[in-house]
């Protein structure tokens, strides 16, 4: 699908690619996760990966910060080549966030800490500076006042926000949402989503991959549908929710018992 | 059968110096072989090929070879291969902490593997270099993962300078040795170290037991 | 320095009836604590509150004491006990079993209590009685759990049986340390001493990381 152009069905596609996905290729030993995937991600654009579990979603965002190498094609961000050398994979890194299924929130830092380790350690601010804007970030996804608790002390609702703090004191160009949502209950699932879709107002670029389809409808700008490692089809929300061109996107919605 | 524990009252300076050295032996061999552990052990993990087949031959010979084996070797062999005689504590000091040095390396190991993976993915996705990970990341939660290994170790290292009495270094077990013979009264004399010992290994395992309890969730990912 | 490494091979017939007791005390020590350390296990999980109390006192006190000094408190206390003279094999036998028991009855509770509650549960409602639960669900996950750790203890116990030498058994640290003292040859009789040890000794440690990876318990 061509969405190299503005169009009425891509608004934000004026605007500057932010990463762009040519052909790639992803193998572990003989399975092939990704087989030439072909995407654009346009500055301000929320983009949401969905379809079945294994078929590359993850993946494509793990190479994205080069957390997995490609095998074949290549990823350009901001213009760029994405670098194989660490040293200079690190300093790109720094300008992409990543927020995973898991959380991930370091165990032995209360959440400021956790916030403000980024900062600290890799942006070598200092530890005043850190900390303020560790706060900040914490004030944004509205968890002010449990900056001195352990995530052990925490609900999973509540780590993933301050996950979504600490990459965001990076102040990234780009955040990357692997199944943000997957491993919560369902209490906590909407606490977690209003901060991203509050993200998304304020033009946050976003690339997700989510199962929460009600949250790819409405906060989506861009939907891709992959399956068996390539996108089988690409759109605005409005055409694969409503009118989905292809059968495989019918089935998996169908699967799911979306019924709009 | 009566006993007569005066034997122990009339001479407890002569066992509270023993009870001394098994102490002062226990925290230094105890100190030494955590710094070896640790060196070992990040050798084992990121050391070149050929010194991590060597470490990890160490590491097994030692869980072959009986501590009392290595001290007499320390005390009485070790002085002709080197030339240089040590009093019996040093050669304690230095069989101990290269027999413990070795558990101390696998303790250290297995804590640092035992941390998610994910975790180092997402120091990774913030920008981090491997060294800022492993010291500021993977270390921290790894530590709280080893300590209740290292309460064993350590009571284990606490229960081994009891052998070194077998290269006469004046240990609790060396004293208790003499005065049993000097005094032909064993049963008294031994039933009293006995009870020093619980005394002093029973609050290391509970204590460290209790610590654990109150960081543990500092290392749970 | 001149070595002598000839004076291994002349004395080889002691060094091997030293491995073979060794050898020996290993096998009888494990043979006795195995069934015992099920018992105090079973003793301390089952039984009422003051037997729970005393099986837990005993394995306390016995995994704090340095087993250098319950061998040489063995050797002279349990004449007087038990009236008899015990030659010093038996004594040693005694004192490494009393000890590797409290070990094993440690391993074998822990075991049995690592099984979630939930497993029993399941098995009774299906139908099964507590005995039949035991035998079919619990036991063999927990032996699962308890193999590697008494694999592990074997070791311990192999390496310890070296103690025993303070007390004049002819096991191999005392046959290789009197061959040296008679011989002079210091550096040799230590060093055939530590190789012995670490022949028979390696393959068992290799052994038990086997056992440990077979039978990892990933839940």
């Amino acid at each position: 699908m061509n969405a190299d152009t503005s169009s009425p069905q891509r608004p934000k596609s004026s605007g500057a690619k932010i990463i762009r996905y040519r052909g790639v290729i992803k193998r572990y030993g003989g399975f092939q996760a990704l087989g030439g995937v072909d995407l654009d991600v346009h500055a301000g654009e929320v983009v949401c990966l969905i379809g079945p579990s294994g078929s590359g979603k993850s993946t494509l965002l793990r190479c994205t910060n080069g957390l997995e190498a490609l095998d074949g094609g290549d990823i350009e961000f901001e213009g760029a080549m994405l670098p194989r050398d660490e040293r200079a994979l690190r300093a790109v890194r720094t300008r992409m966030g990543m927020v995973f299924q898991s959380f991930e929130l370091f165990p032995h830092l209360t959440a400021l800490e956790n916030v403000a380790e980024g900062p600290r350690t890799v942006l070598r601010k200092d530890l005043a500076e850190a900390n303020r804007r560790a706060t900040a970030m914490l004030a944004k996804v509205g968890l002010a006042d449990k900056a001195a608790n352990y995530p052990s002390a925490l609900s999973g609702g509540q780590q993933q926000r301050v996950a979504i703090a600490r990459a965001l004191a990076m102040e990234p160009d780009v955040m990357l949402f692997d199944e943000p949502t997957s491993a919560l209950d369902p209490e906590t699932i909407g606490e977690v989503l209003s901060v991203m879709k509050k993200l998304a107002d304020e033009g946050m670029t976003m690339v997700v991959v989510t199962h929460e389809m009600t949250f790819a409808r409405r906060v989506g700008d861009w939907v891709a549908v992959f399956e068996t490692g390539r996108i089988v089809e690409q759109g605005p929300p409005t055409q694969i929710f409503d009118a989905p061109t292809t059968e495989r996107t019918r089935d998996f919605l169908s699967h799911l018992g979306w019924t709009g | 059968m009566d006993f007569d524990f005066s034997v122990v009252t009339d001479h407890w300076r002569f066992l509270a110096s023993g009870v001394g050295i098994t102490l002062l032996l226990s925290v230094v061999s105890g100190l030494t072989s955590l710094v070896a552990g640790l060196v070992v052990a990040l050798l084992r993990l990121y050391g070149p090929r050929p010194l991590r087949l060597v470490v990890v031959l160490y590491i097994d010979s030692m869980r072959a070879i009986p501590v009392l084996v290595v001290l007499v070797w320390s005390f009485f062999a070790l002085p002709i291969l080197t030339g240089l005689t040590m009093p019996p504590f040093v050669a304690a000091l230095v069989g101990l902490t290269v027999h413990l040095a070795a558990y101390a390396a696998e303790i250290v190991r297995a804590g640092i593997e035992s941390v998610r993976p994910g975790q180092t993915r997402a120091a990774l996705a913030l920008g981090m270099s491997r060294a800022q990970i492993v010291r500021r990341i993977i270390l921290p939660q790894a530590i709280v993962r080893m300590l209740p290994a290292f309460g064993s170790l350590l009571s284990i290292t606490i229960k081994d300078t009891a052998i070194a009495s077998v290269i006469a270094v004046p240990e609790l077990m060396r004293q208790s040795e003499t005065l049993a013979g000097q005094s032909f009264q064993p049963i008294e004399v031994y039933t009293f170290a006995m009870l020093v010992y619980f005394v002093i290994l029973f609050p290391v395992t509970r204590g460290v037991d209790m610590f654990y309890q109150r960081v543990a969730h500092l290392g749970r990912s | 320095m001149t070595f002598d490494w000839s004076v291994v091979w002349q004395h080889r017939d002691a060094l091997i009836a030293g491995t073979a007791t060794t050898i020996l005390l290993t096998v009888a020590t494990m043979a006795i604590a195995v069934p015992c350390g099920i018992a105090v296990a079973i003793l301390r999980l089952y039984g009422w509150a003051p037997v729970r109390a005393l099986a837990a006192a005993y394995v306390e006190f016995f995994r704090n004491l340095p087993l250098i000094l319950v061998v040489f408190w063995a050797f002279y206390v349990l004449p007087i006990l038990t009236g008899l003279g015990l030659p010093p094999l038996a004594t040693g036998l005694a004192a490494l079993a009393l000890n590797v028991t409290a070990y094993n009855a440690e391993t074998f509770r822990a075991g049995i209590n690592s099984i979630r509650r939930g497993q029993v549960e399941a098995a009774m409602a299906l139908g099964m009685n507590r005995v039949q639960a035991l035998r079919r669900v619990v036991v063999p996950q927990a032996l699962r759990r308890i193999l590697p750790v008494l694999a592990s203890t074997w070791v311990s116990l192999f390496k310890d049986t070296s103690l025993v030498s303070v007390i004049a058994v002819t096991e191999l640290a005392y046959v290789a340390m009197q061959i040296r003292a008679q011989s002079f040859r210091v550096l040799e009789m230590l060093t055939a001493m530590a190789a012995i040890y670490w022949l028979l000794g390696y393959p068992q440690a290799k052994l038990v990381d086997w056992i440990q990876r077979r039978f990892a318990v990933t839940e």
